[in-house]
């Protein structure tokens, strides 16, 4: 080429081509969705695996609309330990801090575990101005908090079942158990740890003592503790009918093995987080027929054929990870969470935090824990119909290592069992 | 009631003397306080784990050879890493905990986490007695740790290695001019230790489930254990463990759970208050500590 002109032109041609060609990568730069959650505890690893799920999906469509443009996520994680004990709360917001300035994530998802993490990190997320949809922090504070400030805290949303629904669904069970046995002595045994005293608290409050029932022994244990024998001895010494455990520690499953081993003849139902998977019954040598355990949402480690979404999430989780899902608390509601964002973002057509925060509010979803809607504390309903709010489920796990749903009526396979040894008093 | 809660304090207790047992061998012949030994307890357990489910080795091989291994890699912490700081008390304690923290925040990374991680029990059966039925795991570990006691005497009582043992333990210079090297004997016994861990978590954890959180409990245990018993007494430990295992069970039964804690740490502080180097604690005299 030996015309200087037309070896610049061609240059210059090749060039702005490349300039075209280019472009649209640097306009499609991905949406970072940012975990920052306690990704060492079996929770926080299923839910950000849900998360990563909901993002390969929605990206293999594509990904989302945003301003005329389909743009991909990208999850980026963080491990704040918050749930390990002894680690102080400042350090988790650390972490929190941390992913928020060097991810600059569009939204947060699952979130911290323990509520006073959450309750500090709002302050955090409010300053950066991050919409968060926690997933496993259950205290309805926060909600008292942004009913307080709803301008400040109006990025904080959470799609998990609270602890004031969590009672709700404890006293349908217990209810419902009243009135098809005849039983009123229960035994309440709980972990001593805030969640779980409030829980217990309320359940005696606003239940318990208001519905003739009486309460033959309360007991809190020390996380950590491995041997209930005790306990187990006073519930059959006090002819308990019904035990009512409120436990997320791993140690709790032994409370299960304990109940079967020493044959105590009453029904044990409450919460037990070892128990809400399918591995449960290989991980206690099959020893926990006849338990009855309560599943934070519907799609986390339990499925109903009434509700098809959580059966196909299941198979997929099982499919894409190669085990099943086993935390009964938090997976299911990660997964919906991407949903809403993506489902956020495409209407407001932006990922400016404000005008996310506005879509959010606006939430009306169909998904695999129920219809989805947010009330004015930013947290999902949850109620006992899937058609129009998000569901818990309660189950009984059988003597051939199945589980059925017991409650909410709506979703109910069969009826309660009673154990060896335990007759309805009706 | 009274009987079935006295025979779920023995179990508490013999549980605890076994969870002590390794910890305070270690210490009463080298000298050395192993803070890896809660870590050395989670990792045989989930080398156990590991064996029988991703590599299909029976249990009692996969037992066997867990044990094994984790008294090999004691052993080799000893070698490699304790000899170089042997004598100083602090870098000792540094270093092994240091490597226990290590190995239980490594599991945790690598993702084992969650309730699936457990170890079948030997039988599963129940009996009744004393008014309440115990399980048949339960009685084993009974069985186990009395077996593992009178074996640990005799070895200390009538082999040469065990003779050894107690050479180093009561005067190491003059174990020296016998003959008895003091370094190999320390690494025995830290390899030991660790393997009287393996021992225990594979009798123990059937009860329960491996978590990385059950190394920290184990090691606080031993360490409480061998506190009130005195530093390096097998007799010690034992009587310790009963204490607090009676002290447990008997404040769930007849106080409340959530006070037990409370009176564990008030015998636990008596017992220091009455007696600072704990029951038979000798660790400022040299006198035969095992």
């Amino acid at each position: 080429m030996k015309d200087p002109k037309r070896l610049f032109g061609t240059l210059a041609a090749i060039l702005l081509a490349g300039v075209f060609l280019v472009s649209p990568c640097f306009g499609a730069e991905p949406i970072v969705i940012g975990v920052p959650t306690s990704t060492g505890f079996l929770e926080g690893k299923e839910c950000l695996r849900s998360v990563e799920m909901a993002v390969e999906e929605i990206n293999a469509k594509g990904g989302v609309m945003v301003d005329g443009e389909k743009r991909q996520f990208t999850v980026a994680s963080l491990d704040i330990r918050d749930a390990a004990p002894g680690v102080p709360v400042p350090e988790a917001l650390l972490g929190l801090e941390k992913i928020i300035l060097d991810k600059k994530p569009a939204a947060l998802v699952v979130g911290p575990f323990r509520s006073e993490a959450l309750m500090a990190g709002m302050d955090i997320i409010s300053k950066y101005k991050v919409p968060m949809i926690g997933t496993i922090a259950m205290s309805p504070a926060s909600e008292a908090k942004i009913k307080e400030n709803p301008e400040k805290y109006k990025y904080i949303f959470r799609t998990c079942l609270n602890a004031k629904y969590l009672v709700k669904y404890l006293v349908g069970t217990m209810s419902f158990i009243n009135k098809e046995f005849g039983f009123k002595r229960v035994y309440i045994l709980n972990q001593d740890v805030a969640w779980a005293r409030a829980t217990a608290k309320i359940l005696t409050d606003v239940y318990f003592s208001k519905a003739g029932w009486e309460i033959v022994e309360h007991e809190a244990f020390p996380t950590g503790t491995g041997d209930f024998s005790s306990a187990l001895m006073k519930a059959r010494a006090k002819k308990a009918q019904v035990i009512l455990p409120i436990f997320d520690m791993p140690q709790s499953g032994t409370l299960v093995k304990q109940w079967n081993t020493m044959k105590v003849p009453s029904l044990l139902a409450g919460f037990i987080s070892p128990l809400a998977g399918p591995g449960a019954w290989k991980t206690f040598d099959q020893k926990i027929a006849g338990a009855v355990n309560c599943n934070f949402e519907m799609g986390s480690a339990i499925s109903s054929a009434k509700m098809p979404l959580s059966v196909a999430f299941e198979k997929a989780y099982d499919a894409r990870w190669g085990k099943p899902l086993e935390a009964g608390h938090g997976p299911a509601p990660s997964y919906e969470a991407v949903y809403i964002l993506a489902e956020a973002i495409e209407r407001a057509g932006s990922i400016e935090p404000d005008a996310i925060v506005a879509e959010l509010k606006k939430t009306e979803r169909n998904g695999i824990i129920g219809h989805i809607k947010f009330d004015e504390g930013h947290q999902a309903i949850f109620d006992m119909d899937p058609a129009t709010s998000a569901v818990a489920a309660v189950f009984q796990w059988n003597a051939d290592g199945s589980r059925t749903i017991v409650f909410p009526p709506a979703l109910a396979e069969g009826k309660i069992q009673l154990p060896e040894g335990l007759k309805s008093a009706k | 009631m009274l009987a079935g809660t006295a025979i779920y304090a023995i179990i508490n207790s013999v549980i605890l003397a076994l969870m002590a047992i390794g910890f305070n061998l270690t210490f009463g012949i080298s000298g050395v306080a192993n803070f890896a030994y809660g870590a050395f307890y989670v990792l045989s357990a989930y080398a156990t784990w590991m064996m029988i489910n991703l590599l299909g080795f029976s249990y009692p091989v996969s037992v066997l050879l867990s044990i094994l291994i984790t008294a090999l890699l004691g052993a080799a912490m000893y070698r490699f890493v304790l000899m170089r700081v042997r004598g100083q008390a602090l870098s000792e304690v540094i270093a092994t905990f240091g490597i226990g923290l290590a190995v239980l925040e490594l599991f945790r990374y690598f993702g084992f986490v969650g309730f699936e991680y457990n170890l079948p029990v030997f039988a599963d059966y129940s009996f009744f007695i004393g008014g309440a039925f115990v399980d048949m795991q339960r009685l084993l570990i009974v069985a186990i740790g009395v077996v593992l006691v009178l074996g640990l005497w005799v070895f200390t009582h009538h082999t040469s290695l065990g003779l050894a043992f107690r050479g180093i333990a009561q005067d190491e210079r003059t174990a020296l001019t016998f003959g008895i090297n003091p370094d190999k004997i320390a690494m025995l016994a830290v390899a030991m230790g660790a393997g009287l861990a393996a021992v225990a978590a594979t009798v123990i954890i059937p009860l329960g489930t491996i978590s990385p959180e059950e190394g920290y409990d184990v090691l606080i245990k031993a360490l409480a254990v061998c506190i009130i018993g005195g530093l390096g007494s097998t007799g010690g430990v034992i009587l310790a463990s009963f204490v607090i295992g009676f002290a447990e069970r008997f404040t769930d039964s007849y106080i409340g759970s959530h006070w037990t804690m409370i009176v564990s740490l008030a015998a636990i502080l008596i017992v220091l208050a009455v007696k600072p180097s704990g029951f038979f604690g000798k660790q400022k005299e040299l006198e035969e500590r095992i």
